[in-house]
C-alpha cells in the first residue's frame, strides 16, 4: 500500500468501485436477469465473460499451487479459495445454461434476424446453427421427405401464421428501478406513466421494462 | 445441460446471493489478506473489525475465528419499531427500503453524494445495507435470508436472545404475507395499470412470484382482445393530430 492508497481511502469524495467487485455485479446482475426475461438477452459486452473466465482460470491455477504445500496455515485460506471459485463457477454455469435453455426452445427465432443473432455469443451461434442443422436432417430422414416439397419447410409464415414459435414478450416481470426514472406501463384498460422513485419495485410487461433494463435504469429481480 | 428450472429464481438461488451481502465481523484471529476472485478482502487483526460476504463470515464463524456484529435493524427494537410501521401506520404498504448509501462531499456541504461509480450503480446483494453501519429500522432487500442465516450461525452474537427475535420475525413474516396476499386482489383492477411493490424481500417475491405473475398474465391474455380494440380506437383518434400515431399506445 503506497501514499496514494492511503490517500484514497480518506478522500470522501473517491468511489471508484474496485474492478473485481464491478465485474461481480455485472455477472450477478446478468444471471439474474436471464433468469427472470422471458427471452434471451444481450450477450454483455465489454468482454466481461472473458475477463471472469480468465480469472477462474487462474485462480484455479493458483489453488493448484497451493495444495502442494501442507501447511495449516495456508490450508484455510485454500478452502476460503476454493468455496468462492466454487460460487464463481456456479454463477457463471447457470448464467450459460439459463441462456441454452431459451435457445433450445426458440432456436429458430432466435437465429431468423441479424438483430436476434447478435445477441448469442459466437460460441451460442455455433450451436444453435449446428443444433438446428441436425435436427433438420433428423426430421427429414425420418419423415419430412415423404412429405409434399410445399409442406416440408419448418420456417413456413404464409397465410399470416408463422410456424417459429416466438417467446411472450408481454410477459410480467418484477423490475427494480436504479435510479429515478418515467416508468410506462401498458394495461388492459388503461396506459399510464409514472415518476419512478430509486429502489422502487413495480411489476411490467417485459415489452414494457426492457427500455428501462436496456438503459441501465432498471434491473430485473 | 440447458437449466432445467422455469424462469424467475427459485429459493435456493435467493440464498444464494443472500450469501453475497457485506456483514461485520470481529476476528478472533489475525489472518492475512487473501486474493479472492472478487478482490482482496482485509487483512484480519483482532479487535479491529472488517466487512466481508456473509459466506465468509459464516465460514470464519463455524471455525470459531471471527464473531459476526448483527446489523443494527435486526435489533429487537428495531424490528419492533418496524413491525409498528408496517401494522399501524401503513397497513396497506412495505415498509421502505434502505435509503442509498451516501457519503457527504466536501466541496458541496449539505448535499450527500450516491456511493456510486457513473456506469455502474450498486444493488443488492452488493449494497452495505446488513454491515454494522446500515441503518436501523429498515428492512433491506435480503432480510430474512440473512436475519436465518445469522439466528442459525450465530446465535450467540445477537444483542438479544435469539428466541425474543425469531419470534419477531416470525411476526414480520406473517404481516408482510398478509400484505403479499392482500395485494393480489388489487392485480387485476389496478386504477392506474401500474403495479408497486417496493420495500417486497426477495424470499418473499420468489414465494409468490409464479402465483402473481400468472394472475398477472392471465388477467392480460383475458383482456388482449378489449386492449388491442382500445388501441386501435386510440390511434384512429390520435391521427387527425398527429400522422405518428405510433407512439400514442405508450399513453405518454
Amino acid at each position: 500500500m503506497d501514499i496514494d492508497d492511503i490517500l484514497r481511502e480518506v478522500d470522501p469524495t473517491f468511489h471508484a468501485i474496485p474492478q473485481e467487485k464491478r465485474d461481480l455485479q455485472d455477472l450477478t446482475r446478468a444471471w439474474v436477469a436471464e433468469r427472470c426475461a422471458p427471452e434471451l438477452l444481450q450477450w454483455p459486452a465489454n468482454d466481461l465473460f472473458e475477463r471472469v473466465n480468465e480469472n477462474i482460470k487462474r485462480q484455479i491455477e493458483k489453488v493448484e499451487e497451493m495444495t502442494g504445500d501442507m501447511d495449516p496455515k495456508t490450508n484455510f485460506v485454500l478452502i476460503v479459495l476454493q468455496t468462492e471459485l466454487e460460487r464463481f463457477k456456479y454463477l457463471v454455469r447457470s448464467y450459460l445454461r439459463a441462456r441454452i435453455a431459451k435457445i433450445d426452445c426458440h432456436t429458430l427465432h432466435y437465429l431468423s434476424t441479424d438483430d436476434l443473432r447478435s445477441r448469442l455469443s459466437e460460441m451460442e451461434l455455433a450451436y444453435a446453427t449446428r443444433h438446428q442443422a441436425l435436427l433438420h436432417n433428423h426430421y427429414l430422414s425420418s419423415f419430412l421427405s415423404s412429405f409434399p416439397p410445399a409442406l416440408q419447410n419448418l420456417n413456413d409464415t404464409a397465410g399470416n401464421v408463422t410456424m417459429i414459435d416466438a417467446p411472450d414478450l408481454d410477459s410480467a416481470v418484477f423490475v427494480r428501478l436504479l435510479r429515478d426514472t418515467a416508468v410506462e406501463a401498458r394495461d388492459v384498460d388503461v396506459d399510464s406513466s409514472t415518476g419512478g422513485q430509486e429502489n422502487a419495485i413495480y411489476i411490467l410487461r417485459w415489452s414494457d421494462a426492457k427500455p428501462l433494463v436496456d438503459a441501465g435504469s432498471a434491473e430485473l429481480v | 445441460m440447458a437449466l432445467p428450472l422455469p424462469p424467475g429464481l427459485t429459493h435456493a438461488e435467493v440464498a444464494f446471493l443472500a450469501e453475497m451481502e457485506m456483514v461485520t465481523i470481529v476476528p478472533r484471529q489475525r489472518l492475512e489478506s487473501m486474493d479472492l476472485l472478487s478482490g482482496q478482502t482485509p487483512p484480519l487483526r483482532p479487535p479491529h473489525r472488517a466487512q466481508l460476504p456473509l459466506w465468509l463470515a459464516l465460514l470464519l464463524k463455524k471455525q470459531r475465528r471471527a464473531n459476526i456484529v448483527p446489523p443494527p435493524w435486526l435489533h429487537p427494537a428495531s424490528l419492533s419499531e418496524i413491525i409498528h410501521r408496517e401494522t399501524k401506520e401503513n397497513p396497506q404498504t412495505f415498509s421502505p427500503p434502505p435509503p442509498p448509501p451516501a457519503h457527504a462531499n466536501p466541496h458541496d456541504p449539505g448535499h450527500a453524494r450516491r456511493l456510486a461509480d457513473a456506469d455502474t450503480i450498486l444493488s443488492p446483494p452488493f449494497q452495505p445495507s446488513c454491515t454494522a453501519s446500515a441503518p436501523a429500522g429498515y428492512l433491506p432487500y435480503h432480510w430474512l435470508e440473512v436475519a436465518e442465516a445469522l439466528l442459525a450461525h450465530a446465535g450467540d452474537d445477537m444483542a438479544a436472545p435469539a428466541g425474543e427475535v425469531r419470534s419477531l420475525l416470525r411476526d414480520l413474516v406473517e404481516v408482510r404475507a398478509a400484505k403479499m396476499r392482500s395485494s393480489t386482489s388489487v392485480l387485476g383492477g389496478a386504477e392506474n395499470g401500474l403495479m408497486e411493490l417496493t420495500g417486497v424481500g426477495a424470499i418473499e417475491l420468489a414465494e409468490s412470484r409464479a402465483f402473481v405473475l400468472g394472475v398477472v398474465d392471465g388477467v392480460r391474455k383475458i383482456g388482449a382482445g378489449a386492449e388491442a380494440a382500445r388501441r386501435e380506437d386510440e390511434e384512429q383518434g390520435g391521427g387527425i393530430h398527429d400522422d405518428d400515431g405510433s407512439d400514442d399506445d405508450m399513453g405518454i
